[in-house]
């Protein structure tokens, strides 16, 4: 058979209409790909666990609801193990092997400090819950979301209950001896000299010490009349509440949300040694003072129970995992696209977006979405199903 | 103030002290450093959780039975790690062997414990504040090492033949002492005693894998400051190391005190290298 000039020119035209035509349908066909960062084994395991369970929960939701305007929800799981090295790998092979619409994670700050680069150089639209403060920035990450506090909101939290509700007005600030724990006590401690509260005592402290008595010591000497500590070690934390009950002494914790961990149950010489402990929390997963949840975290409870279980993690990881899923499926139901520039556009309209772990509210030039006021402070031995009583003070 | 230093810094230090001596045990019949030896601490606190807590065990079946484990962990140790390294001594491949065993160790545990410090169980019951058993278990159970030790080295024949492949190994098995038999008996005593040293601390470390690494760490500073192969200097050595590290946690605090630990630490072994007990390395020529 001759090819002619006009055939082939035809042929191309043909084939490029076909083509043309073809797309959009196998678009609206092919499922939406949600690449999920996750730490599911590892040292910082426990919270991807709990985030996971709600990723699988809402994603199964959607998919028996007949999908996102018919398309299935699909989850692409890529464990990270905490180590950054690891989520870098994941993240490329998520971004150019698996080719996802939107990235969830990672879970922790380590991780998203060597990742959120990568996935801004990819236009890749990415949530996820981690508190470090510069891992927000709509001018160099414009693909980056954040849904849960930043560390500055949780500091502020801390800051204004050990100052309005305790009244403390010298406060000794711990931190452990790692990256996060330097940093974290540092701007608590900048933060509280800034509201004229005298800072008596600012330690970073190994956190494998076996006796807490000289740092505790210092601080009882010093008049503290809160301490403050942030880290997310247990040990540390359960060695200095005992200490703090074998000097008689009935000073008030402030801090980290790992203060509520039930590890530290177990490494408590007494159960009253948790007394007059306080955790940042917030409002969506805490018990009121009759011992209610907010309505709509109340459905959610009731929506896993018997499929999810809260006993072993807690209600916000949980929740905020459900919301990642719902974000992700809402942007892609609104705009119709999976495309990044349409995930993103919508994600920077959002005011109010009901979640169950909070209110989201995004513009082009903030991307911390999670409602300040609705971090507080939580009762750290109240936990029951993965919730906690709000810290008295709280009306 | 002063009581706290002394019972905790004595605590930490009979810990450190019975570290020192796991590392002497083993370098006495094979010249190698094993850096096993604080992971055998920290098994110590890990086995004796599990038997007690997990499995519901007393403490007077959960002691024997973390002794014996770790006895074996020393044997299997000599097996994998030292004794194929041992005709290259020059070469220090048991850097290499031992570390990558104590890592074997620690990931396992890591997998199949957990990465948070779990409790340990009161082991008696007796004593509160300063004189709680925490604080004088370890310096008790040093005690009882150094004094078992003693015994057997001085009393016992199976003790002597130690001493004497400690000494000159060559002249040893020239007598017909069984060599090899000693080592793996000595790796088994390492085992033993290191693993002693996370039990009765276990109040005070808890079950804890990081301990491992801790452990390996400030249990040879001892064996630096007393003399390689020098079981009392090691036991001055780390109770020294407990009371100074205790007293600048109370003075400088917190990571200061580790800075204070170590500046010490190099200044002692400017002064005397070969540390504070031993006695310089002999070198014909």
């Amino acid at each position: 058979m001759q090819i002619t000039r006009r055939g082939l020119g035809l042929g191309v035209a043909g084939g490029a209409a076909a083509l043309g035509l073809a797309r959009p349908a196998i678009a609206q066909n092919e499922p939406i790909r949600f690449g999920w960062l996750a730490s599911m084994t590892g040292p910082s395991s426990a919270p991807a666990i709990g985030f996971d369970r709600g990723v699988r929960f809402a994603a199964e939701a959607i998919n028996a609801a007949g999908g996102v305007k018919g398309r299935r929800f699909e989850v692409i799981t890529r464990d990270s193990q905490g180590e950054p090295t690891k989520a870098v790998n994941a993240t490329q092979e998520l971004i150019s092997q698996s080719r996802v619409h939107a990235i969830w994670g990672p879970t922790n700050s380590g991780e998203s400090l060597a990742v959120t680069a990568i996935m801004a150089r990819a236009k890749m639209p990415n949530i996820h819950p981690c508190v470090v403060d510069s891992l927000i920035d709509p001018n160099r990450y414009p693909n980056a979301f954040r849904v849960a506090p930043s560390n500055g909101q949780w500091d502020d939290a801390v800051r204004r209950y050990a100052t309005d509700v305790l009244k403390a007005r010298k406060v000794a600030v711990f931190g452990d001896n790692t990256g996060y724990g330097v940093t974290a006590a540092k701007a608590s401690s900048d933060a509280f000299k800034r509201e004229n509260v005298e800072v008596v005592q600012l330690s970073n402290i190994d956190a494998t010490q076996p006796d807490m008595t000289p740092d505790m010591l210092r601080a009882r000497n010093a008049g503290a009349q809160a301490i403050v500590v942030w880290t997310v070690s247990t040990g540390m934390l359960a060695r200095m509440l005992n200490t703090r009950a074998q000097m008689g002494w009935d000073v008030p914790f402030v801090g980290h949300p790992a203060l509520s961990a039930g590890d530290i149950g177990g490494l408590l010489e007494k159960p009253e040694n948790w007394r007059n402990v306080f955790c940042v929390g917030y409002r969506s997963c805490s018990y009121d003072s009759t011992g209610k949840l907010p309505a709509r975290s109340q459905e959610l409870v009731d929506r896993l129970q018997g499929k999810v279980n809260l006993n072993d993690s807690l209600l916000w990881w949980v929740a905020c995992g459900v919301d990642a899923v719902n974000l992700v499926a809402k942007a892609v139901e609104a705009t119709g696209s999976t495309a990044s520039e349409a995930i993103i556009g919508h994600w920077n309209s959002l005011r109010k977006f009901p979640g169950y772990y909070g209110e989201y509210s995004f513009t082009p030039t903030q991307h911390n979405g999670y409602p300040g006021e609705d971090v507080v402070m939580s009762a750290a031995n109240t936990g029951r199903n993965g919730a906690f009583a709000l810290a008295p003070g709280y009306g | 103030m002063l009581a706290s230093i002394l019972a905790s810094g004595l605590a930490m230090g009979a810990i450190y002290a019975l570290i020192g001596i796991t590392y002497n045990t083993m370098f006495a019949t094979s010249r190698v450093m094993s850096f096993t030896a604080g992971q055998l601490g920290m098994l110590g606190g890990v086995l004796g959780s599990l038997f007690m807590l997990r499995w519901g065990l007393p403490p007077v079946l959960a002691l024997p039975l973390t002794l014996a484990a770790a006895a074996l962990f020393g044997v299997v140790t000599e097996f994998v790690a030292v004794r194929p390294v041992l005709k290259s001594l020059e070469q220090h491949l048991y850097v290499l062997s031992t570390l990558a065993v104590a890592l074997l160790v620690q990931q396992v545990v890591a997998i199949e414990w957990s990465t948070e410090p779990q409790p340990f169980p009161r082991l008696l019951g007796i004593g509160s504040g300063v004189w709680d058993e925490k604080y004088w278990l370890p310096v008790a159970a040093c005690a009882a090492t150094v004094l078992g030790l003693e015994y057997l080295y001085r009393r016992t024949l199976v003790g002597r033949a130690f001493v004497a492949v400690a000494e000159d190994n060559y002249a040893a098995r020239a007598l017909g002492l069984p060599e090899r038999n000693l080592r793996i008996a000595s790796y088994a005593l390492a085992g033993a005693v290191g693993a002693l040293a996370g039990f009765a601390g276990g109040q005070l470390l808890l079950a804890f894998v990081a301990n491992g690494p801790l452990l390996n760490f400030y249990g040879f500073i001892p064996v630096a400051l007393g003399g390689l192969g020098n079981n009392r200097g090691a036991v001055i050595g780390g109770l020294a190391l407990g009371l100074f590290q205790q007293a600048a946690n109370f003075l400088a605090g917190g990571i200061f005190a580790s800075v204070a630990v170590f500046s010490l630490f190099i200044v002692v072994l400017l002064a005397a290298p070969q540390g504070l007990f031993g006695a310089p390395a002999a070198r014909r020529v």
